[in-house]
């Protein structure tokens, strides 16, 4: 009976592709067996999104063929590919966030009697089906937009599943989830694979991918590396295939001691969700909060930032008491945040770098008030040898360079304020793992000048790694203290999502 | 349901709250004021406002606006009474070629903001001084003649309603049945909650738009023949700000101005506000003009009250 059956549903041949000159995919082939989870890894830049979008049919590729289910593909449309099976789930979900959770599923696709009318019965109970399916139990009323992420996330699988898709693509479905929330789609992936779905699994998270997929594909630099079965392969080995070059130590080890207390915080809460937080934060130390997405690591962020208004609690600085009405007050005192979203909250992506790194001390640039462009470069040049940011020149715009090079734009930008604090809210998502080293280092290296940081991130081998102590949060409040070198990540999670009530 | 039914539609009932608080200061102060007489013609003037809206509405669930339908009026009642001529034998050529020059407005206005990928704002900001141009080109007097018969119709009742507010009872059911129950409707919410999911849904953008651009035109001109039942000649002066006062009553009722979000019976409530609110100063006989005063303030209120709402519904997320 196997012999019959292919032994690949898809099988992309030779494709290559390349943007005005430049080639994005060089002659890779890839090959994904029926009821199995692929995971596709490679740093930034490698590749990986460009061939997912030929697959999707976003993208028509230069030369190469596809065979899906033994069909031959000469290219995709969007539509075909979506009508033969596939489907890709997005990292920005593809959700009408005012809709329900029911009209999301089948939006564009919903069945109707004549007239246009949309059979809101047969809607529903198609819709109650596929999340029964799923083992959801999410009420088909509830607005999209009122789920956490990781229910929007399930959403889309059952959007996918109501498309009869033979093979699901997901596009680092883990970035936005934590704890417990990762493992329920852990167990749906393994229920979907059960049933004869195959899984392509994109992450930049290799515990994932040796948790849960058969086979890993790497790509690096627009060529493809190897597909191996995880089984054969240990997790130095698969960096290594990633990087081309060995990690002994991806976490550099603290060169100084943690110094003076420099801020405390006591007993704050906001309108938020934050209740009665305390902490200090030493000179020269690294602070890890842990904590599932809604868990107020953010919160925290803002809150010592002076974003949100505290409702109770008081905050010391070196000893003195502060009361920040907003972040400018915060950034006197010498704080700075690196936010979460670069994009949206730390960058002007369009600007070029060098716009960027000087907004926050223009006015120490500026000669007779006219800003000095010398000094400008000269600022930006030193910045760039620092932090070792690849780039063209100056004038180059932020959007052009990898996450990683623009993450350290946003860390460049602000220690030109010259802070004593910094809180990094994940300060590596999105970022690849070469360029993640090099953040950790540049992170240390601020240790070393007496620099504290408050670590948020959602990533535990970073917290356990890096952290000189770790915070972890739940609803609000802080759970517990660690040590990393007394802890796991077992307990870490344990603490972070007890008593964790499920949304809706 | 996640949320209770009054929590989600709390700030809409506070817009029917504020409209009993009118009608009790209008009892309090005027005898005529709650008289079956009295009200009949307040629904029967929002209709005049509230075909407008309507229309507007829907263009504003796509995250789209229409800014000319002022100006669309004051030439479909210009237009109507030229072609009417005082001859009851020109009514129906009169109106289907009237409601045929909307239809063919909203066209233009889908085409250039479909095919040449401009902003609704600027097509339809072009459109209110085209249009307004092209009227009073044609004449800056009342010209033209309604027939006896369709005169007649503004007066005529029904059971005692007048049967203008029949055809805006029609219009509210319809409107209401399009959103609640059509794919077109779900397909409007979707455009203007998210542009792009809708588009990757495989859902047909520009189709929608053509939609619903033609229904808000032909709604506008089915206003400017309203306007005509009313004042008998086509009077140049008709429809100038009717656009605002539409978006105004729109947003009162609760519909986001970024789209994706918004209910009939919200909207209903923002007509009859801003309906009630004129009735109540005609009645109380003080000065006009301090109308639009409490207009931008209700609708300041308004905007401030449903984003607060929204803040503390949805929850803060990042900076």
């Amino acid at each position: 009976m196997s012999e019959s059956e292919p032994s690949f549903i898809l099988e992309m041949r030779n494709i290559t592709k390349s943007f005005s000159g430049v080639h994005a995919l060089r002659d890779v082939s890839f090959q994904c067996r029926p009821g199995t989870v692929h995971a596709l890894v490679g740093e930034n830049g490698a590749g990986k999104s460009t061939l997912i979008k030929i697959l999707s049919g976003a993208l028509l590729a230069d030369s190469g063929d596809i065979l899906f289910k033994g069909e031959h593909h000469q290219s995709f449309s969007a539509r075909e590919a979506l009508n033969s099976g596939i489907s890709v789930i997005y990292q920005e979900l593809a959700l009408v966030s005012q809709m329900t959770v029911a009209e999301n599923i089948f939006l564009g696709r919903e069945p109707r009697r004549a007239f246009g009318i949309v059979d809101t019965k047969r809607l529903r109970t198609d819709a109650e089906k596929l999340l029964k399916q799923l083992g959801l139990e999410i009420d088909l009323d509830t607005e999209v937009g009122e789920l956490t992420v990781a229910y929007q996330q399930m959403v889309e699988i059952a959007k996918a599943l109501s498309k009869n898709a033979d093979l699901i693509v997901m596009d680092e479905p883990s970035a936005i989830l934590a704890g417990h929330e990762l493992e329920q789609l852990f167990q749906i992936i393994e229920s979907l694979v059960m049933k004869g779905v195959t899984i392509i699994y994109i992450s930049h998270r290799l515990e994932e991918v040796f948790r849960i997929a058969n086979e890993v594909t790497v790509l690096k630099d627009g060529s493809l590396v190897e597909t191996r079965p995880l089984k054969e392969l240990n997790r130095a080995e698969l960096v290594k295939m990633m990087v081309g070059r060995a990690f002994e130590e991806v976490f550099p080890e603290p060169t100084n001691q943690p110094g003076d207390p420099l801020l405390r915080a006591e007993g704050i809460s906001t309108d938020t969700i934050l209740q009665q937080v305390s902490l200090t934060l030493q000179e020269g130390e690294i602070l890890g909060v842990a904590g599932m997405v809604g868990s107020g690591r953010s919160e925290l962020a803002r809150a010592l930032f002076g974003a949100d208004p505290l409702a109770s609690g008081s905050i010391t600085i070196k000893g003195k008491p502060v009361v920040f009405r907003n972040p400018a007050e915060a950034i006197r005192k010498k704080i700075s945040l690196v936010p979460e979203d670069r994009k949206q909250q730390g960058l002007f992506t369009e600007l070029p770098i060098r716009n960027n790194i000087t907004l926050p001390i223009l006015k120490k640039i500026t000669r007779w008030g006219f800003l000095s462009r010398a000094n400008e470069n000269e600022i930006v040049d030193q910045a760039r040898k620092q932090h070792s940011i690849a780039m063209t020149s100056g004038s180059q715009e932020v959007q052009y360079l990898s996450g990683g090079n623009q993450q350290k734009v946003v860390l460049a930008k602000w220690l030109q304020t010259r802070p004593e604090i910094i809180i990094m809210d994940e300060p590596t998502r999105g970022v690849d793992v070469g360029a993640k080293f090099e953040i950790y280092q540049l992170m240390r290296q601020l240790n070393k000048e007496g620099i504290a940081i408050l670590m948020i991130s959602s990533e535990l081998t970073e917290i356990l790694g890096l952290s000189d102590r770790i915070l972890v949060m739940r609803e609000g409040r802080i759970e517990g203290e660690f040590k990393p070198s007394e802890t796991t990540e077992e307990q870490v999670i344990e603490l972070a999502t007890t008593r964790a009530v499920a949304a809706s | 349901m996640n949320r209770s039914f009054y929590q989600k539609h709390s700030l809409v009932l506070v817009v029917y709250a504020l409209i009993l608080v009118l009608m009790a200061i209008g009892a309090f102060n005027s005898e005529r004021f709650l008289t079956i007489r009295n009200l009949t013609n307040v629904l029967r003037q929002a209709a005049y406002l509230g075909t407008v809206a309507l229309g507007e509405m829907l263009v504003i669930l796509t995250a789209g606006i229409d800014l000319s339908i002022g100006s669309l009026v004051k030439l479909c009642v210009l237009v109507s009474a030229i072609l009417m001529d005082g001859n009851p034998d020109n009514v129906w050529m009169a109106v289907v070629l009237t409601l045929g020059l909307g239809l063919i407005v909203g066209l233009v206005h889908a085409f250039l903001i479909n095919e040449l990928n401009l902003s609704p704002f600027v097509v339809t900001f072009a459109s209110l001084f085209i249009l307004q141009g092209i009227a009073l080109t044609i004449t800056t007097k009342p010209i033209g003649r309604a027939s006896r018969d369709f005169l007649l119709l503004y007066s005529q009742k029904l059971g005692g309603v007048p049967i203008i507010v029949y055809y805006f009872i029609f219009l509210i059911l319809l409107i209401m049945f399009l959103l609640r129950k059509t794919v077109f409707g779900k397909h409007i919410y979707a455009i203007g909650g998210n542009y792009t999911v809708a588009q990757l849904s495989g859902i047909s953008v520009k189709r929608i738009r053509y939609g619903v651009y033609a229904l808000c035109s032909v709604l506008a001109a089915s206003t400017g023949l309203l306007w005509l039942m009313r004042m008998g000649v086509g009077d140049p002066v008709i429809g100038k700000g009717l656009e605002l006062n539409a978006i105004i009553a729109v947003v009162i009722g609760g519909t986001s101005l970024f789209g994706g979000r918004g209910t009939v019976i919200g909207v209903l409530g923002g007509i009859l506000l801003l309906t009630f609110t004129d009735n109540l100063l005609v009645v109380l006989g003080v000065n006009q003009f301090i109308s639009g005063l409490i207009k931008g303030i209700i609708f300041v209120a308004a905007v401030a009250l449903y984003k607060q709402n929204d803040r503390y519904k949805g929850g803060f997320t990042g900076l």
